[in-house]
């Protein structure tokens, strides 16, 4: 059974809103990450996909490699901070950390 | 199409029916006689002290997140090396300049600690 | 070899960069460091602004290369812009880390990686290294809001930034697959080429490039996806802040300007009644009454400065919604914008570094009060710049105002109400701004409060003269300025 381009991105529009809705529900920041990781995957479902319809250069999967690889990079800034947070305030909840306000 | 795998498949089914036929006939074959001591959880003879889900200090995320950072360059390395000879000396000269650029954030770690044990 | 020429710039950047890594795992003294960090980004900005100026044709990248990086007059005019704000932002950094005994090299690695990375995203006609320019820029600047780690603010502040950004850049690239995914490109023209075709899907075309749009309105801080701006200003330490507010900027307003002009330019996706014009007045309305309105309530002055900042990015959306219209003329009027902002922003936040010392940073009002009366030579060049940001003749910032809102009144129809809107909104601003420098000049502090001591810098005097000249020069002489980025928006669109 050959799948269309619409399976996929149907697929991939759900990955893209577990990842959204659960880093808009959830205040961990750790889970926050780990939702934003879950978005970049299912981009990199998208065009992966994307390219097996559109085959005359390899665009996407070359594509899907930096994502890869940009979503490493940005993991190692973002626990940084994270961990610097910690070592501040003892938690990484993201509600409690309200020392800018207006 | 899937005959092409069906080696692969063949082999998993060896390996996999070569170690549990090991398991099987070391737990047949060896004699048993427990008895305290040789229940306890194998530390060298060392007596076992507190519980086994210790915290983990944190000088493992730095060596982790480096480690995650640089392993993830290697998978440009991949295709590269696949395709060594199409690219010619064009892709050889890239992928010196993007070791050179790795080499050199790797000194900067080195030299700024980030992989000193004991701080 | 020539064939290089015109990204040579970048490629200057890219290499002090690694130097500068090299330089400051192996060197004792960091203080150094700001002098070359300064002296390579702005060597790498005269070389821009010399190519620009000469005329030349530029000879086409490598083949290597690809189609990745553009070879346009753009391009050069926002090496300049950029690169300028990255020279001076790091010659206050010197000036500051060594005040308040921060000093650590880090801070300018992460300058030039930032530059480069905005260089980058200025330059791109790809998705790919629309994408990597953008999160090499984001990624640096998280760092170096973070880089204060035991300051509460500062730790918070780049949190939010990173968790908020992070998520922009998906739906941004979520959007960008989608564009792929409907036109098999993911090179500007080609998405542009095919759209034009009409042989795509108009539902994931749509959907692309509202999300495309919406990841680049988050870098550019327009409302609604400004939450991040005022919590990264004020977190930061102020020279950051300030490059933040210009190099981060520009490049964000560069790619937003290439994207909708070459990738999104037909009537299917660049008309009133469907496509990006409306989107952008809707962000553009929303900036700059809600920017305005919302920096009148505060009592810092760097969450002022950067709720002022939203407002900019208001004005500079109008313009870009009026190039759907006029073109050109719009689309030189928010360069000059950018180039004036960059200068006055920097005037504005060096001053405040310059105001401060260590123990007593000029953060909030009541820490300006009376600085005008007994330093007069550290409150000029804070008054000229806010005069700037205001738009007040004869300082760069007028023109840049002038050159925007009169592009949209060539426009004609709805968006000489939009101009209307824009002066309104300027009028509020004219309050804050003013009321900031009522502050230096005529209020006393009050009793017992710890008066801000300036600091003495050779760096960050040197930096608030560059760049106070340059608001002046922009603004008295601004005929120069205006050529290039005629020369460029023409070339782009051509």
């Amino acid at each position: 059974m050959e799948l269309g381009l619409g399976a996929y991105l149907t697929f991939a529009s759900v990955l893209f809103g577990i990842g959204a809705v659960g880093f808009l529900v959830r205040r961990n920041a750790l889970v926050q990450l780990m939702s934003i990781e879950l978005m970049l995957n299912s981009v990199n479902v998208v065009l992966v996909a994307a390219n097996r319809f559109h085959p005359d250069n390899h665009a996407g999967q070359v594509f899907a490699f930096f994502v890869i690889a940009v979503a490493a990079a940005e993991a190692a800034v973002g626990l940084a901070i994270l961990i610097a947070l910690y070592r501040l305030n003892r938690n990484i909840e993201t509600d409690r950390a309200h020392v800018l306000k207006h | 199409m899937l005959s092409a795998y069906l080696p692969v498949f063949l082999m998993l089914l060896v390996a996999t029916l070569v170690a549990l036929g090991m398991f099987t006939a070391t737990s047949l074959a060896g004699p048993k006689k427990p008895t305290p001591e040789k229940l306890l959880p194998y530390e060298s003879g060392s007596n076992t002290t507190g519980a086994s889900h210790l915290r983990q200090s944190v000088k493992f995320y730095l060596t982790a997140i480096s480690f995650v950072v640089f392993d993830i360059e290697a998978a440009f390395i991949y295709p590269w090396a696949a395709l060594f000879r199409d690219l010619g000396w064009v892709g050889f000269v890239a992928m010196v300049i993007f070791l050179a650029v790795l080499a050199i954030t790797l000194v900067y770690e080195w030299k700024k600690g980030a992989l000193e044990w004991e701080r | 070899m020539s064939d290089w020429l015109s990204i040579v710039p970048l490629l200057l950047v890219a290499t002090s960069g690694l130097f500068i890594m090299l330089a400051d795992a192996f060197s004792k003294e960091k203080a150094e460091l700001a002098l070359v960090t300064a002296v390579s980004l702005g060597t790498a900005g005269l070389v821009a602004v010399g190519l620009l100026a000469s005329g030349s044709a530029l000879p086409p990248l490598p083949e290597v290369l690809g189609s990745y990086l553009a070879v346009d007059e753009l391009s050069l005019f926002f090496d300049f812009v950029i690169c300028l704000g990255g020279a001076l932002s790091a010659l206050v950094a010197g000036g500051y880390l060594r005040e308040h005994e921060l000093e650590r090299g880090e801070l300018y690695v992460l300058i030039v990686l930032a530059t480069f990375g905005a260089m980058v995203l200025a330059r791109s006609t790809d998705l790919l290294t629309l994408f990597l320019g953008l999160e090499t820029m984001s990624l640096s600047v998280y760092a170096m809001i973070a880089f204060r780690r035991t300051s509460a603010r500062a730790v918070e502040g780049a949190m939010k930034y990173f968790l908020l950004g992070s998520f922009a850049a998906a739906i941004l690239l979520f959007g960008g697959a989608l564009l792929y995914a409907a036109t098999g490109h993911t090179d500007f023209a080609g998405i542009g080429a095919k759209i034009g075709s009409g042989e795509v899907e108009p539902v994931l075309v749509l959907v692309g490039m509202l999300m495309v749009l919406a990841g680049l309105a988050f870098k550019v801080g327009a409302v609604p996806f400004h939450m991040w701006t005022p919590d990264a200003y004020e977190g930061a330490m102020t020279p950051v802040t300030g490059f933040m507010s210009v190099a981060v900027k520009a490049a964000a307003f560069a790619v937003f300007v290439r994207i909708l002009v070459v990738a999104l330019p037909g009537e299917e996706v660049a008309s009133m009644t469907s496509g990006w014009p409306p989107v952008l007045i809707f962000l553009s309305v929303l900036s700059m009454v809600y920017g305005n309105v919302a920096a009148v309530a505060q009592k810092s002055v760097k969450r002022m400065l950067a709720y002022s900042s939203i407002a900019h990015a208001g004005y500079i959306l109008l313009g870009l919604a009026a190039a759907s219209v006029v073109g050109e003329p719009a689309i030189s009027g928010v360069l000059f914008y950018l180039l004036a902002y960059t200068v006055s922003n920097i005037l504005a936040f060096g001053s405040l570094v310059m105001i401060g010392s260590r123990g007593k940073e000029a953060v909030d009002y009541d820490d300006l009060a009376g600085v005008g009366r007994r330093h007069p030579y550290v409150a000029l060049p804070f008054i000229i710049g806010v005069l700037s940001l205001m738009g007040f003749p004869p300082t760069a910032g007028f023109f840049g105002k002038y050159y925007v809102f009169n592009a949209a009144v060539q426009a004609g129809g709805g968006f000489v109400w939009l101009a209307v809107i824009g002066l309104l909104a300027s009028a509020v601003g004219a309050y804050y701004y003013l009321r900031v420098v009522v502050v230096m000049l005529m209020k006393s502090p009050a009793e017992g409060q710890v008066v801000a001591v300036p600091m003495k810098s050779g760096y960050v005097a040197s930096a608030l003269a560059m760049s106070g000249a340059a608001v002046m020069v922009f603004g008295l002489l601004p005929s120069w300025a205006l050529d290039l980025a005629i020369s460029a928006a023409q070339k782009l669109i051509g």
